[in-house]
């Protein structure tokens, strides 16, 4: 079984339909690219996994265990960690601090959660940073600071919302080169992107979203040639792709 | 209980109500456009009383003939109070906003107290015990007037929301600030001048109860407590809803300082409050519109 | 030869203890509260007047009721405006069984702590069972302020609305009643100490690390795996039964308590809301350093200003929290961290001039 199921879900809003039907999974260590124009229902379907809405219909598995309808600390205990599309960092605490409340999730110990934000701190090439305030960091180290947090919870797999958007090119080669790095300690990963680059270089296989439903699933080669993509999304995004 | 007794209770509950109700507009209209608790409240309530006492005890002027000094001067004010503090901590953390104004209510009591010193006062205007009998129930012309002074102002208010530019101007900026904003509406200056007319509806309020009322500098915060159960009890930035709160709580309130004795009648309000935020937080009317 | 060495060690290690203090904020704040405790034990040597040690003495409890509020309003981030629910029942609750039960206040006071903890558990459980937020958590706990006041007033088992008076029997050790004043300073060291103690161990924990998340980003600190309702709940129980503590010692001080005397928003100014806020709301020797601006200034205020003149200490406090919340949010705190920043990295400018 898959290390994430997501099985058929629904959400609602009022009389608007942002999810319908939808599924996706995604295996140990494998990297997902979620992919679908601006309000296709993405982070709705991110907020649905992680625990922040409850889905009118449909189920969530992970690991094996139903996480349905569990708040997102139990879904964060469990392995699964999401990180936000605007990036929310505890901005009056420094880098450091920011880092041991993820690392807080599988320890008691100070001691242990120290050195754990200080390893992630390290891996992420924030050390000269770590004690600045984390509301007085740039927007790259942000981005950083995100995705350092989500990886101290010590997941199986990580929810990674649009973590290159707004980046310059050089700074989004480091982070695809990180992201790598991740999937080598075996973390699985869920990438929306709307960097092709970037989904095109990381991602295993691809699942794209459109007006909440799926609408394709392959492989990247294969999904730039799907029509119904191209129709709904790619389109557009071509010049990205040379760019 | 006799009927005449029922309806007596009836009609001073609502008169009482009608007061409750013009405070609760007020307060209701500065949520529903600038999201904020404005826990001073009360305290311009008592500001307008004391105005009303002012100058019926220096000047002589009745309290009816104060009410629109009193809407001016206490616009002015609240327009004042918005402009210099409360837009500094519109977007600040929302314990930054209570502090800031638990600070401007305390500062209000304190120089009302200063100068009036915190002994209770009263006034005596001529008519304040006459009375009309009608069907049996006694009632006071003073809080006969007042109930209909609020109804009057209400519904002024109320017409003026829905039917003026600028009302709609305020609406527009109660749903969305940003959109507003867009369509070339001055949104800081909707949000002093429904601070102001927030402020100065409930000091005619307050001027409204000076004929029967006692004076004390402390005396907002019971109002102020009690409008905040009226617009939750009505849906916070409900304009209908802040005023059937303000009745049906009035009333509610009438019989239970029947049953239970007078000092102890807020006791009902503080129930049906706690009530309300535990099963229907969101009011009578649902969701939140101006 | 062996005296050269040894003042060389002993100002090479102050020297190092200073650096050591100095180079962590926390620590820096945390040694001045230390320093300043320290000072007020000795005050009794060099303050004999009776009404001056009345005043430190109030002031020393200001600053432990201050610091039950830091840990919720301060460190949690929770709008809980009406705190001295808590410190008013910890008061009736010594008082109560002392009077009517004959129990000692040492015991009273722990018992205070445990009733007024309950209460916190009651008041956080229905805040968080009914997902009151923000303003309507703000206005539920001062709808429960008015209706304790009125309950209160009606409930002979309590006093009623003729309140409590301390039954001055005997002076003891054991009912807490003394013949001096100094040892309720010392009393009120003590629970300073403890409240200075339980505070910054909190905000080294892990558990003060995730309130302060909450505080900070309640969503993303949920996204990390904390459960914010139960750390909510937890604040608000750790404060509540401080000022429970607080309270019962405070009661034990003024002998006397009536419901609008203790459920009362301009106490709530005065005893929670000024210190802190003053101080800087969040950080550590806010509420200590808070006090000690906020007590002995308002006491000068009120005797300048003695008789018939109260509205005078309303008007500071009013214009105090205004100005703070516009001009200082971080508080005198605040004010100190960035005068504490210029000096270090002049001290360091020095530091790597000299190597």
């Amino acid at each position: 079984m898959a290390l994430l199921e997501v099985k058929d879900i629904t959400k609602r809003f009022g009389g608007l339909i942002a999810v319908s039907d939808f599924s996706l999974s995604v295996d140990e260590g494998e990297i997902l690219g979620l992919i679908g124009p601006n309000g296709a229902g993405k982070t709705t379907a991110f907020n649905v996994v992680s625990g922040f809405y409850r889905p009118d219909a449909g189920e969530v598995f992970f690991g094996g265990n139903r996480i349905t309808n569990l708040r997102p600390d139990q879904i964060c205990k469990l392995g699964l960690t999401r990180t936000f599309q605007i990036v929310k960092p505890f901005p009056q605490l420094s880098v450091h601090r920011n880092v041991m409340v993820g690392a807080y999730n599988r320890t008691n110990n100070r001691a242990e959660a120290a050195k754990k934000a200080s390893d992630i701190i390290d891996f992420l090439g924030m050390r000269e940073v770590s004690s600045v305030t984390a509301s007085s960091l740039s927007v790259a180290y942000r981005k950083r600071l995100e995705i350092a947090k989500a990886l101290a919870t010590d997941p199986k797999i990580i929810l990674l919302d649009e973590a290159m958007a707004g980046l310059r090119p050089k700074e989004t080669d480091e982070l695809i080169e990180l992201v790598r790095q991740i999937r080598e300690r075996k973390i699985a990963l869920l990438l929306v992107e709307h960097v092709m680059r970037v989904i095109m270089s990381l991602a295993d296989r691809i699942v794209v979203i459109h007006h909440g439903e799926k609408i394709a699933e392959g492989e990247p080669h294969q999904i730039v040639q799907d029509k119904a993509v191209i129709d709904a999304y790619l389109g557009e995004v071509e010049i990205n792709v040379a760019g | 209980m006799s009927p005449e007794i029922f309806f007596q209770i009836f009609v001073n509950g609502l008169f009482t109500g009608g007061i409750y109700a013009l405070t609760a507009v007020g307060l209701t209209l500065i949520y529903g456009v600038m999201i904020i608790v404005n826990f001073a409240h009360g305290e311009f309530l008592m500001l307008g009383i004391y105005i009303a006492f002012w100058g019926f005890t220096l000047f002589g002027i009745d309290p009816y003939l104060v009410i629109p000094i009193a809407f001016l001067l206490m616009f002015a004010f609240g327009a004042l109070i918005q402009r210099g503090l409360v837009q500094r901590v519109l977007d600040a953390h929302p314990l930054n906003q209570i502090v800031l104004l638990v600070g401007v209510s305390t500062l209000l009591v304190g120089v009302v107290q200063f100068f009036f010193s915190a002994e209770p006062k009263a006034m005596h205007v001529s008519y304040e015990t006459a009375v009309i009998t009608l069907w049996g129930l006694r009632l006071s012309i003073a809080r006969l007037v007042a109930f209909f002074a609020s109804l009057l102002i209400s519904l002024l208010l109320y017409l003026f929301l829905k039917f003026t530019r600028t009302g709609k101007a305020i609406r527009a900026v109660s749903q969305s600030r940003d959109a507003a904003r867009l369509m070339g509406i001055n949104v800081n200056f909707i949000y002093a001048l429904t601070f102001g007319i927030g402020t100065a509806i409930t000091a005619v309020a307050g001027v409204l109860l000076a004929p029967n009322h006692r004076l004390i500098p402390t005396m907002g915060q019971a109002y102020s407590v009690i409008a905040f159960v009226v617009v939750v009890l009505g849906t916070m930035g409900n304009f209908i809803g802040a005023f059937l709160g303000g009745l049906i709580i009035g009333v509610v309130e009438a019989y239970a300082g029947f049953y239970l004795g007078g000092d102890v009648k807020i006791i009902a309000s503080m129930l049906i409050f706690i009530l309300i935020l535990l099963f229907r937080p969101a009011g009578l009317f649902g969701r939140k519109n101006t | 030869m062996t005296r050269d060495t040894s003042t060389r060690i002993s100002i090479g290690s102050l020297r190092n203890w200073l650096s050591a203090v100095l180079s962590d904020w926390d620590r820096t704040q945390m040694t001045l509260c230390y320093l300043l405790v320290f000072i007020l034990a000795l005050s009794p040597l060099f303050i004999k007047s009776t009404y001056y040690l009345g005043i430190i003495i109030l002031t020393v409890i200001y600053a432990f009721i201050g610091i039950s509020w830091n840990i919720v309003a301060g460190f949690t981030g929770q709008l809980l405006i009406a705190h001295i629910i808590f410190l008013a029942t910890g008061s009736y609750t010594t008082i109560v069984l002392y009077n009517t039960y004959g129990i000692t206040p040492w015991v009273g006071l722990l018992a205070s702590g445990v009733v007024a903890g309950l209460l916190g558990v009651v008041v956080a459980f229905i805040t968080l069972r009914y997902g009151l937020k923000m303003d309507y958590f703000a206005l539920f706990t001062i709808a429960l302020m008015v209706a304790m006041r009125t309950l209160f007033l009606k409930w002979d088992f309590v006093g009623g609305a003729v309140g409590m008076w301390f039954r001055l029997i005997d002076i003891s050790f054991s009912n807490m009643i003394f013949k001096t004043k100094i040892p309720y300073l010392y009393i009120a060291l003590g629970l300073l100490l403890i409240g200075l103690i339980v505070q910054y161990s909190l905000y080294r924990s892990k558990i003060g690390n995730y309130l302060l998340a909450i505080r900070e980003d309640d969503d993303a600190a949920s996204a990390l795996g904390v459960n914010t309702s139960f750390y909510k709940m937890m604040s608000v129980v750790i404060g509540a039964a401080l000022a429970g503590v607080g309270g019962g010692f405070y009661i034990m001080y003024v002998t006397f308590v009536e419901p609008p005397q203790v459920f009362n928003l301009a106490l709530n100014v005065e005893i929670v809301m000024a210190g802190p806020i003053i101080g800087g709301l969040g950080s550590l020797a806010g509420p200590l350093l808070g006090a000690l601006l906020n007590k002995p200034f308002i006491e000068i205020v009120r005797g300048v200003l003695a008789g018939g003149r109260s509205g005078a200490t309303l008007i500071v406090y009013g214009l105090f929290l205004i100005s703070t919340v516009l001009f200082m949010p971080q508080g005198i705190t605040g004010v100190m961290y960035r005068l504490y920043l210029k000096v270090i990295n002049r001290f360091n400018g020095k530091a790597e001039e000299v190597s």
